[in-house]
């Protein structure tokens, strides 16, 4: 049975009629009169039966009605009321779910349009390539160590067995700080090599660090070329150490960087502080058959290491009979243009935020 | 460096291997190869050819018509204006299609209404000398129709050779030496070469006194009946290969010694060397001497100088005089080959700018054995082109040298360990022998002989000639062994952990972006900051000038680039982790690590709230940002010591701790410096800058962190205002207000600032929030009145009064 507004008329008709034929009381009376008035003025009949809910004590008088109508009117009020109440439910419902047809309608809507934004900040691309390298090295038991940039001639050089007429220390290479004749002679440190010294002289072998950081070159500047730039220092000193275990650490290191296995060649390359020493080329990342990274020979030549020089580990304090290790000098600025592309090193420390943005 | 194939061959066997074959090879196990070059491509493409007949060319003197036979059909017509071309010549000829040096490309043409197929060349023309007296007239013996290259055996290939990965080893700056290698390498053997010096007679030698320690050794050796002629093909195509311009058989057989045996030498005029003999001193403060490239070269008291008695006849071991120079005339020399010290040389090649291939070689400290064995070949190679050339005297060799050869004692056990590969002894003897060595058993391991050229500068111990035997048994057959041992975590780095949390920070929630500069500050940021009189660490030999200081505090690193970034964005906010360097006197200088930060926004409107400021939002970021480190307590009071790019009124400190640790300051910018800047004016800008020390901050204690308990009543919100004289300070009301609360006070919220008519002269009215609870009860009204009665009391005793609704 369904409560519509024509069927709910039709009960108050009803109810209309049997209060007309009871014998009239002043209660009775006023009560059809306002019935009466809801029908008359009301074009919604739900309407109606809600204020005739609303009306239910004067209903819920019944003695006013002669004893026989009592039965009558009852039951029809009742009914009334049930029927006015689901017919409200369901027009409710009708209600909710036109209102939510509409809601849900996506008429209007443009998914391009621009949100409100806020500007975000950024960190610099060598802080996010230097944590990455961080946390795949500590996540090994590597150590991180940091070191001064304005270093002494005596750990820049002297410690790593550079010998005092290596064209390294000519002023065409090296930034030398005015300092009074006869005092510590003082550099801006050209690698970050000279905190393996400093390392071993504060950790007890066997130990594992990396040690990233800004260094300087006294270079001209071009699309390659930045007198100041960044790198990572590596150091591994124990017992047995191999060229072995520098061949592992590396692949190690670069699965870590390209996340994936990356073929590697070691090939001989020459720095005072290492011996053996080699150059590390990487098999190019971005391309099979050679392209302009690779300079077109499927190799890129990664990053200098070799087996640390016994004299080093000497001016470390460390038995180099006893002890070997291996070290290695990451580009990190370099690694930072391979990651993300960057065509020229000037960005890297210019600070033009349409730069730094994009990181 | 650049490397003839054609030239190795002269030492080693290279059958069946290729020029690219060798440069891997040498890639792998000697030195970086940066690329093969073929020599003069064309040279295979040009063919012998017979001039069948030639004419005169109908319409023009000068010309000649000629058929040659190339040896494909019929002879080609081809107009040629040589004067020596002639019938029955067997000559060069470059058909259409053939592209020749400089790009010139052979077509069919017309020449005065005569058809040509082809151009008969010259030497010059093929890129094989510089005369241009005429066609090529080729031996009579060679093949018609066979390309010129093979014909010749001038076919070859260029490896250039990185000269950074051989620094080290002086022995690989000449041919024989990188031949020796390839010997070791592929296992053949490197071709004898007689370096004796030929017989002399008795007459009178040259006399040479060395007067300084930078010469180790002199040899000097007349050498008469020398013509200066024209080089023959071999050497002339060998130096062409090699990138050295052939000039007369002297200086080419000069040169080509240098470049077989690494051995700069030189040769000079007889006549300029005088009864007095030559001498080998050190020049004097004020000397000039005119090189051979014709520039006067001013000298100094480091240089060592070549002398005729007294007089200045080259720069030892970097290039000859002028004046003592071999010339057309010339027919008896004065052969030089010496020994001399490297950084000498190699500085003054520096300060003078004067890079030479000799000087190149003498930088690496040569081996003084191999000065008679490049005596030697030069002469045998003049004589084999001169026969009549004659040694009229003994060699004077002089000087004080060592031998670098030495014995060095080698373990396998040691190869095996450093190496990680599993070497047995006899395969590293071989390796070391095949490179040259002399191995012989000592007990328990081996007794290298390492032979002076190689001793002079690269092999001095064991993990030497450990490298020697890693890089011949080639590092990719070497297995990867991962590193073992207990793995201990690492002590943790506070300094890093705290700067890591301040990037997050700064580049998160604050949206900063990082910066990282350069250390170095230019002296015009100096100047603007008027730090010029402060000490800074200062290099001596800056890239450019003025920009020689090393910052002291990384916020002078921001101040260059507030202004080129505001005028492409309104809002700029820059943060920078850095260190700080303060010169000590006679000590490594102080390093300071810091958090610099720049925030600038167009100038502030009239009408923006109390705290829409740049300083204001930045001591907000910076409060927030030390608050989150979880560490003391921290609070702000007025910098004293501003620092010099901050406004001196308006600088904040920030301290923390029960110390009272200064952890840096936030200000806004100075305003003459931000004139200087740029920031006033078309991008006028509100600009604050903010300096934390890291140090300070890692120097506070953490905050114990506790939990407590959520209130249990609700709070009640009460705004009180009060009108204070200017000098009382946020701070004094804050605490003011504290204290009227009696514990109740759980927020303090300013929201209002301003003064004018209605405050009255010489005050303010500070508005704030205030919300009130205790942990026991909810507030009711008699509570709240009484704190506003308390308020009321303590705003008269600081001088003021709380203002009405
Ligand atoms: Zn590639």
């Amino acid at each position: 049975m369904t409560h519509d507004a024509a069927s709910v008329r039709a009960l108050l008709g009803e109810i209309l009629a049997a209060l007309a034929s009871a014998s009239e009381s002043d209660e009775t009376r006023s009560l059809r009169e306002r019935l009466e008035r809801f029908v008359a003025h009301s074009d919604d009949a739900l309407t109606s039966a809600v204020l005739l809910e609303a009306s239910a004590a004067p209903l819920g008088a019944m003695r006013v009605f002669p004893k026989e109508a009592r039965g009558l009117v009852g039951a029809k009020a009742n009914a009334i009321k049930q029927a006015a109440l689901a017919a409200l439910a369901e027009e409710e419902q009708a209600a909710l779910a036109r209102a939510l047809a509409a809601e849900r309608s996506h008429a209007g809507f443009d998914a391009t349009l621009p949100p409100p934004r806020q500007a975000c900040g950024s960190l610099h691309p060598i802080t996010q390539v230097t944590r990455e390298l961080e946390d795949l090295f500590t996540s090994m038991g590597w150590t991180i160590l940091d070191g001064p940039e304005v270093e002494t001639e005596h750990f820049n050089f002297d410690a790593l067995n550079i010998s005092p007429d290596h064209p390294a220390r000519d002023t065409m290479d090296t930034f030398w700080v005015r300092t009074a004749p006869g005092d510590t002679r003082l550099v801006m440190r050209t690698h970050t090599s000279p905190v393996q010294v400093r390392a071993m002289r504060r950790l007890q072998p066997p130990f594992r660090a990396i040690v990233p950081g800004k260094v300087f070159r006294n270079e001209a500047l071009d699309a390659s070329h930045e007198h100041t730039f960044h790198q990572m220092e590596g150091l591994v000193v124990g017992q047995h150490v191999s060229v072995g275990h520098l061949i592992a650490a590396m692949k190690t290191l670069l699965r870590g960087i390209f996340g994936r296995e990356i073929e590697i060649r070691l090939r001989p390359g020459y720095f005072p502080f290492v011996e053996p020493g080699f150059e590390l080329d990487a098999r190019c990342p971005f391309c099979t058959e050679g392209c302009s990274v690779c300079k077109r020979s499927t190799w890129i030549e990664l990053l200098p290491c070799g087996m640390v020089h016994p004299n080093v580990l000497k001016a470390g304090g460390i038995d180099p009979e006893q002890w070997t290790g291996f070290a290695f000098g990451l580009g990190l600025s370099r690694l930072v243009m391979l990651r993300f592309g960057i065509d020229d090193v000037r960005h890297l420390l210019a600070g033009d935020v349409r730069f730094l943005e994009q990181f | 460096m650049k490397i003839s194939y054609r030239w190795l061959a002269r030492h080693v066997d290279l059958s069946g291997t290729s020029a690219v074959d060798i440069a891997r090879e040498l890639t792998l196990s000697t030195a970086e190869v940066e690329g093969v070059e073929r020599f003069l491509p064309h040279l295979c493409d040009v063919t012998v050819g017979h001039v069948v007949q030639r004419e005169k060319h109908p319409d023009a003197d000068k010309l000649s018509l000629c058929r040659v036979d190339v040896g494909q059909g019929e002879p080609l017509q081809i107009v040629c204006g040589a004067p020596n071309v002639r019938a029955g010549l067997k000559v060069v000829v470059a058909t259409a299609g053939t592209t020749l040096p400089g790009d010139f490309k052979i077509k069919k043409s017309k020449i005065r209404g005569v058809e040509s197929n082809g151009m008969i060349c010259s030497e010059r023309e093929l890129g094989l000398g510089v005369e241009h007296d005429g066609i090529w007239e080729l031996g009579e013996n060679l093949t018609v129709g066979a390309r010129l290259g093979a014909a010749l055996g001038l076919e070859d290939w260029v490896i250039e050779i990185d000269n950074k990965s051989v620094t080290h080893r002086p022995d690989l700056w000449g041919h024989r030496g990188i031949a020796a290698e390839l010997a070791a390498i592929l296992r053949r053997p490197l071709l004898p070469l007689d370096l004796t010096l030929p017989s002399t007679g008795g007459g009178a030698s040259v006399g040479v006194r060395i007067e300084s320690d930078a010469c180790s050794r002199y040899l000097a050796l007349r050498v008469e009946g020398a013509r200066a002629t024209r080089s023959p093909l071999w050497l002339k195509s060998l130096l062409l290969a090699v990138g050295q311009r052939p000039i007369d058989l002297l200086v080419d057989l000069s040169n080509f010694v240098m470049l077989d045996l690494g051995q700069p030498n030189h040769l000079f005029d007889a006549r300029r060397i005088g009864p007095q003999g030559i001498v080998v001193r050190k020049a004097r403060a004020g000397e000039t001497l005119k090189t051979l490239d014709e520039v006067e070269r001013k000298l100094e008291a480091s240089d060592l100088l070549i002398c005729n008695g007294d007089e200045p006849v080259a720069l030892a071991g970097i290039m000859g005089g002028e004046g003592s120079k071999v010339t057309d005339d010339t027919a008896q020399l004065v052969l030089e080959v010496a020994a001399f010290h490297a950084p000498t040389v190699r500085r003054t090649s520096a300060r003078l700018g004067l890079r030479t291939d000799a000087s190149a070689r003498f930088e690496k400290t040569l081996d003084p054995e191999l000065v008679p064995l490049a005596a030697a070949h030069l002469v045998r190679l003049l004589q084999a082109e001169q026969p009549a050339v004659k040694l009229t005297a003994p060699a004077t060799d002089v000087g004080q040298w060592t031998s670098a050869a030495k014995t060095i004692r080698l373990r396998g056990e040691r190869v095996r360990m450093l190496l990680g590969a599993d070497l047995d002894d006899a395969a590293i003897t071989d390796i070391l022998v095949r490179l040259g060595f002399g191995v012989a058993k000592d007990g328990a391991g081996l007794a290298v002989r390492v032979p002076s050229i190689r001793g002079t500068k690269d092999i001095s111990i064991e993990q030497d000639l450990v490298e020697e035997v890693g890089r011949i048994y080639r590092y990719g057959n070497i297995p990867e062994i991962p590193l073992a041992g207990i793995l201990v975590p690492p002590p943790r780095d506070e300094r890093r952990r705290l700067v890591r949390r301040i990037e997050d920070r700064l580049a998160g929630s604050a949206r900063f972006h990082q910066q990282i500069s350069y250390s170095f500050v230019p002296d015009s940021t100096i100047e603007k900051l008027a730090l010029q009189s402060t000490p800074h660490v200062e290099v001596a030999n800056p890239i450019t000038e003025g920009a020689s200081r090393v910052r002291r505090s990384v916020v002078v690193s921001l101040l260059p680039l507030l202004e080129p970034n505001r005028r492409r964005a309104a809002e700029v906010r820059l943060f920078e982790v850095g260190k700080g360097y303060e010169p000590v006197s006679a000590a490594e200088p102080t390093e300071r690590h810091e958090v610099a930060l720049a925030l600038a926004r167009p100038a502030r409107k009239a009408n923006a709230r109390f705290d829409d400021t740049s300083l204001a939002l930045l001591q907000g970021v910076v409060e927030d940002l030390v608050r989150s480190l979880g560490l003391e307590a921290c609070s702000w009071s007025r910098c004293e010591a501003a620092p010099s790019w901050a406004h001196p009124g308006r600088a904040a400190a920030l301290r923390i701790g029960a110390r009272d640790a200064l952890v840096g300051e936030v200000a806004a910018i100075e305003p003459g410096l931000a004139r200087e800047l740029g920031l006033a004016g078309e991008v006028e800008s509100d600009v604050a800058l903010a300096r934390v020390s890291i140090d300070a901050l890692l120097d506070a204690a953490p905050r114990a962190r506790r939990y407590s308990p959520l209130p249990q009543f609700p709070s009640t919100r009460v705004d009180v205002a009060l009108a204070l004289p200017v000098e009382r300070s946020a701070a004094e009301v804050m605490a003011a207000l504290e204290r009227c609360g009696k514990g109740l006070v759980r927020g303090l919220e300013l929201f209002d600032v301003f003064s004018g008519e209605r405050i009255g002269e010489g005050r303010r009215s500070l508005a704030w929030h205030v919300t009130l609870s205790a942990p026991d009860r909810t507030l009711n009204e008699a509570d709240v009145k009484k704190f506003l009665e308390r308020v009321e009391r303590e705003a008269v005793q600081l001088g003021g009064e709380l203002r009405g609704e």
